[in-house]
């Protein structure tokens, strides 16, 4: 009997790998240009925003964060990363149109290869972080050492959410600009640049109903308090990742079959 | 021996893009008023055929027919709305040569990413990377961008990628007839040591001679449907006789008014 196989599947993205390496190298390499000033210019804008929030919070606000620069520019780089990687996902099938229609590729290659360059982007902004950590006194404590499994943890979250929207793009235009209005309403119920404190106890649920929250003080705990985020923080991160990326990739493989013919 | 393709009535159904709501707005308001209109277009209808090992099938029609979508669906790139396709081997699939170049990159950074496109690992093709340059025949001008290159060499490379490696199913669209007169003759004797090797051969093509001298069988869509199926001197004949003076609908000839073409 011979075995009867058509499209190519999930599992099949093991066989890609070096596919979207080079998709990853290729994005990498638009982004910065093949020249450090690249890097210099994509890291202003998190940089310049950390020094109006700095300027904001210690003047008009008068509110005392310990190492509120570190805490801000982590909160910033997190959001950049997950902000970016999820409209560059919803794009990267509408991109790569022309191609979907005519070689079998995996879709989800696109949204993946999206997220990892992103990844690599979040993992080289951490020199600027160190160095102003550097500058304002900040000390790193033992729990630095957690900060991959927590940017893993973050990147499978953000994975998820690209592969359940980006489908969506692809069979509505407008999607795109919808996402970008909620993703700026949840930024401001995200603690990014603000401390959770400063949220009123009785408005507080609605700051914890938000899933990013947590994946972000995931994140953020090992370099700004030095420890690793406690442990019902931990496991409510990792329990949110888990099921964003699950849902995800189930509605991605669902709509998948339908792309092409809205491309 | 089982087929290496079949295919159990597949239909398949674009929505057409006027009716289609383009964005969530639209798609807000048709819903509003009553439910979205939709006009389907089949581009298939209820195909089913099988293919043996070894076989090349030639595949005809004129514009709309189907053939692309049929080939598409031989392929993987689209799923059949309904019936379903079967094909028991690795398909190469060369629906367009040079879909996924880079025209900022060069030739042989193109032979790679196009390479990886078709799920070949980066050691696979520096193993193959000599022998695809060679039988480019584009020589040093493989390491200038191709947005440099002439449509010809940009079809040559791809041509050349895109068999480099042992497949059991070719499915080829319309991409011979776009080289020079030598490269055809090249491409033609690679098909046929790829077919020596025991390839299974699917080509659509408007050019008969193209497809008298590749294949052994003939398929002939129209509308959809498989109109002819046989020996290609036979099918390409009846195809002929009706490509400019009738319209057919399932292998019957009707005569067409001015007015309705």
């Amino acid at each position: 009997m011979p075995v009867y196989k058509r499209r190519a599947a999930m599992g099949d993205l093991l066989r890609y790998r070096d596919l979207v390496l080079a998709l990853v190298a290729r994005d990498l390499k638009v982004r910065y240009r093949r020249s450090a000033i690249g890097f210099v210019w994509t890291m202003l804008q998190p940089l310049l925003t950390m020094g109006v929030l700095m300027v904001v919070f210690s003047t008009a606000f008068r509110f005392e964060v310990p190492s509120y620069p570190v805490y801000a520019l982590a909160g910033i780089l997190f959001w950049n990363f997950f902000a970016q990687s999820v409209v560059a996902s919803m794009n990267s099938l509408r991109g790569n149109a022309n191609l979907l229609l005519k070689v079998p590729v995996p879709k989800a290659i696109f949204p993946l290869a999206t997220v990892l360059s992103g990844v690599v982007n979040l993992v080289l902004a951490l020199v600027p972080l160190a160095a102003i950590a550097l500058v304002t006194g900040h000390r790193f404590g033992p729990g630095l050492w957690f900060l991959p499994v927590a940017i893993a943890l973050a990147a499978l979250f953000t994975l998820g959410v690209g592969l359940a929207v980006s489908p969506l793009a692809v069979f509505f235009t407008d999607i795109v600009e919808m996402v970008g209005v909620i993703l700026t309403t949840v930024m401001y119920l995200t603690p990014v640049f603000y401390p959770l404190e400063i949220v009123p106890e009785r408005y507080r649920w609605l700051v914890d109903l938000n899933p990013l929250r947590h994946v972000l003080q995931v994140f953020r705990d090992p370099i700004v308090t030095g420890h690793v985020a406690p442990a019902g923080e931990l496991a409510l991160g990792v329990l949110l990742a888990v099921a964003s990326f699950a849902l995800g990739a189930r509605s991605f493989a669902r709509a998948a079959s339908r792309i092409p013919f809205y491309l | 021996m089982s087929p290496i393709i079949r295919l159990d009535g597949v239909s398949l159904r674009y929505r057409l893009a006027k009716q289609r709501a383009h964005s969530l707005k639209e798609y807000a308001i048709h819903w509003m008023k009553g439910g979205l209109v939709y006009e389907d277009l089949w581009a298939l209808r209820d195909v089913s055929f099988e293919v043996g090992r070894g076989e090349s099938v030639g595949v005809v029609g004129r514009n709309g027919a189907g053939k692309s979508t049929l080939l598409k669906v031989l392929c993987g790139v689209l799923e059949p709305t309904r019936g379903s396709a079967r094909l028991a081997g690795r398909v190469a699939p060369i629906l367009a040569l040079g879909a996924g170049f880079d025209h900022e990159l060069t030739g042989l950074e193109n032979v790679y990413l196009n390479a990886l496109l078709l799920g070949r690992s980066r050691r696979e093709i520096a193993a193959r990377a000599g022998h695809i340059v060679e039988f480019s025949g584009l020589g040093d001008l493989i390491r200038a961008p191709i947005r440099s290159y002439s449509a010809g060499m940009i079809v040559r490379l791809g041509f050349a990628v895109a068999t480099a490696w042992r497949a059991d199913i070719l499915v080829l669209d319309e991409v011979l007839g776009v080289g020079d007169a030598a490269f055809v003759k090249r491409c033609e004797a690679r098909l046929a040591e790829l077919r020596r090797d025991g390839a299974t051969v699917v080509l659509a093509s408007h050019v008969p001679d193209e497809i008298l001298a590749n294949c052994d069988r003939c398929l002939w869509l129209e509308a959809g449907r498989i109109a002819a199926d046989g020996e290609p001197r036979a099918v390409l004949d009846a195809y002929a006789s009706t490509r400019f003076d009738g319209v057919v609908s399932a292998g019957v000839v009707e005569t067409a008014s001015p007015s309705s073409a």
